[in-house]
């Protein structure tokens, strides 16, 4: 019983000395994922597993839709910048890129696609050609950029929401295929994804 | 066995008495703010880090260094759908030994708000309008978690240029018009001209700091920031507008009501108080009574017991986060013109309650207007 009060002092003493560094020298290890995989930084917003879904779902209704599946020749499609309306920011051209680059792989030369975002680089090489700074003006007759038998646009819409019981974001894509010299829309695919999360207590 | 008595006396004494304040010495400074803030960061323990990539982006905004500015958001903020997971440091920040201060500094709403904020005039300064306004969507979101309802999500200034890029976009602002002029109350705020391509993004004052509060500093209170600015006036040639103050960032820190780690603070704070009392209650009757032979025994234990209580008393840290970012306004306001291309010089003069320009104040800005996007400046009065 005497040594009772010593331990209890002794214990204090010791768990004093037991105190550590929260300080790891380590620092995170590299992962390499898939795009399409779902990483361990999720969160809500636009991420590269979406942007891969959406892209190659969107590609096939485009093979499948029936302007492009019976077109003539090879219709020329011109990418324009999609209307973001959601509160992630994004690169603007990265979807469009991405469903280009699917429909070029999977297409088999069905669709012509034109670098129009590259038309001032284009345009100069051109006149240089025609003013004879380098060769080839020769091969070119008229103007030979081509105009779009279709453009590929899309709009991405969100339902946000944040409160103490986390936080929440719908995200609806959605992509048309229109018709520039009437207007019609001739082809149109939706995808939406709805994401919940909740910060840790201490941040909240 | 008074020797022994004495000797644990001693090292109860010396325990309690490491509590020595942690002195830094201060950073060189050699007039360079970015520079020295790099250097802060660089020093930073890691959670500190963002906390100062935060105040050197205001620093190199304020210089007029965007690029600077817009990595150092970059690198400070979480993306905007990221959710802020639990890891060894917060985890430490809940535990009782630790304060909360351990954890990666994010900031509180207010500041996270305006993280987002400077980061959608850095993308609008850059022509991405779309990207602007989602930021300012975000910025929005962060003050959703303000306890009371009719602070949530209420910055005037956010939906107000949320409403006025969709304008400019060809789509309708009126609704993000509405919900801010119902923020802003009898403040009245300019309807939107989308013509307009010069936007003033315009700041005043010292923003509010943190303090710890509490009988044992377990509650996070406000200094309330400054500012003696109550409208702004904008000149360019022959054009004049004065646009009224949008937001004080004093009311949004302030209106943020409990969090959910104030909770976790007052049951520290609760175990700390206890174990205050154990200590004061067992140390000095167990200190006489260990003098007597007869009570000895007693003595002793009340005595280690009452160490035990100081011991964990004094361990227990139930000290709120009062990391601030301490370079944000007190003030946030917004003017647009409309102005052909070219070079323009515009004055901003900063006026008082009576309308009269606080001399010290105003600022000269040189307008390059480049075709196809907006003119974005960002003035600040300190």
């Amino acid at each position: 019983m005497k040594q009772a009060p010593i331990a209890l002092i002794a214990t204090a003493l010791l768990s004093t000395l037991a105190c550590t560094n929260i300080n790891s020298p380590n620092g995170p290890s590299v992962t390499e994922l898939r795009p399409g995989e779902r990483g361990f930084v999720a969160g809500l917003g636009i991420e590269s597993q979406d942007l891969v879904t959406i892209s190659e779902k969107m590609a096939r209704g485009i093979l499948g839709a029936e302007p492009i599946a019976n077109a003539k020749g090879k219709p020329v499609v011109v990418l324009e910048s999609i209307d973001n309306d959601t509160r992630f920011p994004i690169d603007n051209d990265i979807f469009l890129t991405r469903i280009r680059v699917a429909l070029t792989g999977n297409a088999n030369g069905k669709i012509q696609f034109v670098a129009r975002e590259h038309i001032e680089k284009l345009e100069a090489e051109r006149d240089r050609k025609l003013a004879g700074q380098v060769t080839g003006g020769e091969k070119i007759k008229g103007n030979q950029f081509k105009g779009a038998d279709f453009i590929l646009t899309g709009t991405f819409k969100a339902i946000s929401s944040r409160g103490n019981a986390g936080a929440s974001d719908y995200i609806l894509y959605t992509f048309q295929l229109i018709n520039p010299d009437n207007s019609d829309i001739l082809w149109e695919g939706f995808h939406e994804i709805k994401k919940q999360g909740k910060d840790d207590v201490t941040y909240r | 066995m008074k020797l022994a008595t004495a000797n644990l006396m001693l090292c109860a004494l010396f325990l309690t008495a490491c509590q020595s304040p942690d002195i830094q010495p201060a950073p060189e400074f050699d007039g360079d703010l970015i520079a020295a803030g790099k250097k802060e960061i660089a020093n930073a323990p890691p959670r500190n880090k963002n906390l100062y990539r935060l105040i050197t982006a205001v620093h190199a905004l304020k210089l007029r260094q965007n690029k600077v500015a817009r990595e150092l958001f970059d690198s400070a903020m979480p993306s905007a759908g990221q959710i802020l997971k639990s890891d060894a440091s917060t985890r430490m920040a809940q535990s009782l030994f630790s304060p909360e201060n351990v954890k990666g500094f994010h900031g509180e709403p207010y500041e996270r708000a305006m993280g987002w904020f400077y980061r959608g005039v850095i993308y609008w300064m850059d022509g991405e309008a779309e990207n602007a306004r989602a930021c300012f969507r975000t910025a929005q979101l962060m003050d959703a978690l303000a306890e009371k309802a009719e602070h949530r999500a209420d910055w005037v200034i956010l939906d107000y240029l949320d409403g006025f890029i969709t304008t400019k976009l060809g789509k309708d602002g009126a609704e993000a018009l509405k919900r801010a002029q119902s923020n802003a109350g009898e403040t009245k705020l300019s309807d939107y001209n989308r013509n307009n391509n010069v936007m003033f993004i315009l700041q005043t004052g010292f923003g509010p700091v943190k303090k710890s509060g509490g009988d044992v500093g377990e509650e996070l209170i406000y200094d309330g920031g400054h500012s003696g600015v109550h409208s702004i006036r904008v000149t360019v040639k022959d054009q004049l507008v004065t646009v009224p103050i949008f937001d004080n960032l004093t009311h949004q820190a302030s209106t943020r009501g409990n969090r959910a780690m104030d909770m976790i603070l007052a049951r520290k704070a609760t175990v700390k108080k206890t174990a205050d009392t154990i200590g004061d209650i067992g140390t000095v009757p167990g200190v006489v009574l260990a003098d007597f032979e007869d009570t000895r025994e007693a003595g002793l234990t009340l005595l280690g017991m009452g160490l035990i209580g100081k011991f964990i008393g004094g361990s227990v840290e139930p000290r709120a986060d009062t990391r601030t970012w301490n370079n944000l306004p007190q003030h946030l306001s917004f003017a647009s013109l409309q102005l052909p291309m070219g070079k323009h010089q515009a004055t901003i003069e900063f006026l008082d309650r009576s309308g009269t320009a606080l001399p010290e104040h105003q600022k000269s800005v040189i307008l390059d207007m480049q075709t196809g996007r907006d003119t974005v400046v960002f003035v600040a009065d300190q």
